[in-house]
C-alpha cells in the first residue's frame, strides 16, 4: 500500500511547481496604533505583530504608552493566553488608567529586574515563551547584540517587543524593525519615525489625535 | 435523632495505654500509632501516653475480635514499653478500663454500664481537682457515681462530667480524628572531596532530583516548595529555599527552577554534603488530556512555568501583577498582587467614568510651581480617606507642559500644587 502523503509533503515536493501568489508570505499580522496618520505611514497600517518595535524618549509622560495601548487591547483580545507584561517602567503603571481603557489587569504582569542584563534576561524569556502578546521594556542603555537576541525572541514567541531607550541610542545601529523617537514639543510631542522596514522614515503629524480621546 | 447510618455502624475502640510515657515523650507516642497504622486506617494519638484505634473494620481480616486484640497487643511487645489494653464500644470505656487495667474485650454496649461500675474513678483522668470533690462527697467508683442524679451532677461538677459518662456508656458518640503521618521527601548525598564549584553541584543534585520526583509520582502529591541544605567542613548550614507558582510534580519545572537558584548562588566553603527537603506534599490536581494535544493549543502550564522561572532568578517580589480597588484616592486605589491567578479571567469590565487616568502614577506627589501649567480639563475634586488619617482633598486637572500631559492637583488647603502622575 502506497505511503499516504500530507498536503504539505506535496508541497515541499520539489517537482511541484507553486504559482507566486501561492507561495507569497501572507500579510503579516499588525496592531492599529489607534491614530490614522500614524497607521497610515506604517506598513499594513499598524505595529507589526511578532517584532521588535524601538521607541527613544528621553522624558517619560509625552504619551509614549498611549501610542501602544490600543494595540496592547487588541491583541489581549485577540490572544489565546492574552498576558502583557511590563519589564522595569520608570513608574508604577497606574491600574486604574489601565482598566479605563479596556486592558484586562488579571493578564497584566509587571517584572522589575535588579539590573539592566537582568532585564534583558527576562525579556527574551518572556517574547519567546509564546504565551505573552506584548511585553514593554525600559531600559536605559543596551547594545546591539541583545537587541538581536530580543528580535528573534519576538518573532518566535509571536510577541510585540516594545522596546523603550534614551535619545542618545538614535545613531547606533538596531535591529528593530521600527524605531521612533520622541521628543517634547508644544502642543503635542513630536514623532519621527526613524526606522520602517517596508516604509518610508520621517516626522509624522500626530496632531492632538493621541490625546483626549480617551 | 440518630440516622440509621450511625446506627448500622457500631464502632469498636481498642486503646492502649502506656503507663510509663510522659509529655515529653510524644514523638514515640506518634511512631507507636504509625506502628499501629497496619490495623487499622483510624488511629488517634491521646496525648500524653494513650492510643485509641476503630477496630471495627478490621475484625473480618483477623477473624475475631479475641484474635485482632492479641495481634495488636502483641505489637507493642517490641517497643519493650508496659502497656495496658482493653476493647469496648467507646472511647472513653475503653480509655478508662485500660487505665484501670482491666484488659476487657466487650463489643456489647449493653454490658458496658457493668464494666464501667467496677471502676475506680482515679481511672477517668479527670483534673484532680474534680477527683477530690468527688472523693469528699463519697464517690470512689464510677458504679457510685452512676447511680446518682444527671441533673444535680450537672449543676454541682458541670455538664461536661455527664456527657463524658453518656461517651463512656457509648448513649454519645465521640468521633475522633485519624493520625496522619506527615511526609517529606528528604534525601541527602555525601561527597568524598568537598565541592567548590557551582556547575558540579547542579549534576551531583540531578539523581536526587529525579528520586523526589519519583516519589512524588508514587504518591500522586505534588510540592509547592522545597528548600536546598548545603553542608560545609565549618560553619552553618547553607539554606537555599525554593519555590513554585502551583503545585507540581514535573521533573522538567522542578529541575528549572533549582537550576537558576544554583546559578546564582555564591558558595561560602566548599560544600561538604546536600541535602534536598520537600515542603509539605500536596494533592496534585491533574488537568484531563486532550486527545488533539500539540495542535495549535497553548500549554496551560506555560504561563505559571515563566513565572516561576522569573522569580527564581530576579527573586520573588520582583514578578507582580495589579489591580485596580474600589477607592477614589488614587494611591489606595491600585494594590501589588503577588498571587498571580492564572485561571480563567473573569469578564472583562471597564470602569470608566470620570476624567482619564493617567498610566504612570508617581509614588509621591511632587511640588510644583504652577506658572508654567496650561490646565486642560478639570477639576475633579477627591475628598476622601478622613476615616483612617490619611484623607485628602484635592482638586485633580489634566496640564500640558511642553507636549506632556500631566496629572496634577491642587490642595484644597495649602492651595499648593503637586504633580501625581504622567499621561505616557
Amino acid at each position: 500500500m502506497p505511503r499516504e502523503s500530507s498536503l504539505a509533503d506535496i508541497l515541499t515536493d520539489a517537482r511541484v511547481w507553486k504559482l507566486k501568489d501561492a507561495s507569497a508570505a501572507p500579510p503579516r499580522p499588525v496592531w492599529s496604533t489607534g491614530s490614522k496618520s500614524l497607521d497610515a505611514r506604517l506598513p499594513g497600517g499598524g505595529w507589526p505583530a511578532a517584532s521588535l518595535v524601538e521607541v527613544l524618549i528621553d522624558h517619560a509622560g509625552l504619551g509614549e504608552v498611549q501610542l501602544f495601548l490600543p494595540a496592547l487591547v487588541a491583541c489581549q483580545r485577540a490572544a489565546e493566553i492574552p498576558w502583557l507584561v511590563w519589564i522595569s517602567p520608570p513608574h508604577e503603571p497606574f491600574a486604574p488608567a489601565l482598566a479605563q481603557q479596556g486592558i484586562n489587569l488579571e493578564r497584566v504582569l509587571i517584572v522589575r529586574p535588579g539590573s539592566a542584563t537582568e532585564a534583558l534576561w527576562a525579556a527574551e524569556q518572556v517574547l519567546c515563551s509564546g504565551v505573552c502578546a506584548a511585553v514593554l521594556l525600559w531600559l536605559k542603555g543596551t547594545d546591539d547584540r541583545w537587541l538581536r537576541r530580543l528580535k528573534l525572541a519576538a518573532e518566535a514567541g509571536g510577541a510585540l517587543g516594545v522596546l523603550f531607550r534614551p535619545e542618545r541610542h538614535r545613531f547606533e545601529s538596531s535591529p528593530a524593525s521600527l524605531r521612533l523617537l520622541m521628543t517634547q514639543g508644544a502642543p503635542a510631542a513630536h514623532i519621527e519615525l526613524l526606522k520602517v522596514q517596508g516604509g518610508r522614515p520621517g516626522p509624522v503629524d500626530l496632531g492632538m489625535v493621541d490625546f483626549g480621546a480617551s | 435523632m440518630r440516622s440509621r447510618a450511625s446506627q448500622c455502624y457500631k464502632p469498636l475502640w481498642y486503646a492502649a495505654v502506656f503507663p510509663e510515657l510522659t509529655a515529653e515523650h510524644s514523638a514515640l507516642l506518634y511512631r507507636l500509632s504509625l506502628h499501629a497504622q497496619r490495623f487499622t486506617s483510624l488511629v488517634s494519638v491521646e496525648l500524653p501516653n494513650a492510643l485509641l484505634l476503630e477496630i471495627k473494620g478490621s475484625l473480618r481480616l483477623f477473624g475475631s475480635l479475641a484474635h485482632l486484640h492479641a495481634c495488636i497487643d502483641a505489637a507493642w511487645r517490641e517497643f519493650s514499653l508496659t502497656v495496658a489494653s482493653a476493647t469496648t464500644p467507646s472511647t472513653l470505656a475503653s480509655l478508662w478500663c485500660a487505665r484501670a487495667g482491666y484488659a476487657v474485650l466487650i463489643d456489647d454496649p449493653e454490658l458496658l454500664s457493668s464494666q464501667l461500675r467496677e471502676l475506680p474513678i482515679a481511672c477517668t483522668a479527670w483534673d484532680p481537682k474534680r477527683l477530690q470533690t468527688l472523693a469528699t462527697m463519697g464517690v470512689n467508683y464510677l458504679g457510685e457515681l452512676l447511680r446518682l442524679p444527671r441533673v444535680g451532677l450537672a449543676r454541682r461538677l458541670g455538664p461536661q462530667l455527664v456527657l463524658d459518662l453518656d461517651i463512656a456508656l457509648a448513649r454519645q458518640p465521640a468521633p475522633r480524628r485519624a493520625f496522619v503521618a506527615r511526609e517529606r521527601f528528604r534525601e541527602r548525598c555525601d561527597f568524598e572531596a568537598a565541592i567548590e564549584n557551582v556547575s558540579y553541584l547542579e549534576s551531583a543534585l540531578q539523581p536526587l532530583m529525579l528520586r523526589c520526583v519519583q516519589f512524588l509520582k508514587q504518591r500522586q502529591v505534588g510540592i509547592q516548595t522545597f528548600e536546598l541544605r548545603l553542608r560545609h567542613r565549618v560553619g552553618p548550614v547553607s539554606r537555599v529555599p525554593m519555590g513554585l507558582s502551583s503545585i507540581t510534580a514535573d521533573h522538567r519545572r522542578l529541575t528549572e527552577v533549582l537550576v537558576q537558584k544554583i546559578n546564582r548562588l555564591s558558595l561560602i566553603a566548599p560544600v561538604q554534603a546536600i541535602e534536598l527537603i520537600s515542603g509539605p506534599l500536596q494533592p496534585l490536581v491533574l488537568d484531563s488530556q486532550d486527545a488533539f494535544e500539540g495542535l495549535n493549543r497553548v500549554d496551560k502550564q506555560a504561563v505559571p512555568h515563566l513565572v516561576e522561572r522569573l522569580r527564581a532568578r530576579l527573586g520573588e517580589s520582583a514578578v507582580y501583577g495589579v489591580c485596580s480597588m474600589a477607592e477614589h484616592r488614587p494611591e489606595a486605589a491600585w494594590r501589588r498582587v503577588y498571587e498571580i491567578q492564572f485561571g480563567c479571567a473573569r469578564v472583562l469590565k471597564i470602569a470608566d467614568e470620570g476624567m482619564p487616568r493617567p498610566v504612570w502614577l508617581l509614588s509621591e506627589p511632587v511640588p510644583l510651581s504652577s506658572d508654567s501649567l496650561i490646565l486642560q480639563q478639570g477639576p475633579e475634586r477627591i475628598e476622601s480617606g478622613w476615616w483612617d488619617g490619611k484623607g485628602v482633598a484635592r482638586d485633580y486637572y489634566n496640564a500640558r507642559v511642553a507636549g506632556a500631559r500631566l496629572w496634577v492637583f491642587q490642595e484644597r488647603h495649602s492651595k499648593r500644587w503637586y504633580l501625581h502622575g504622567l499621561f505616557a
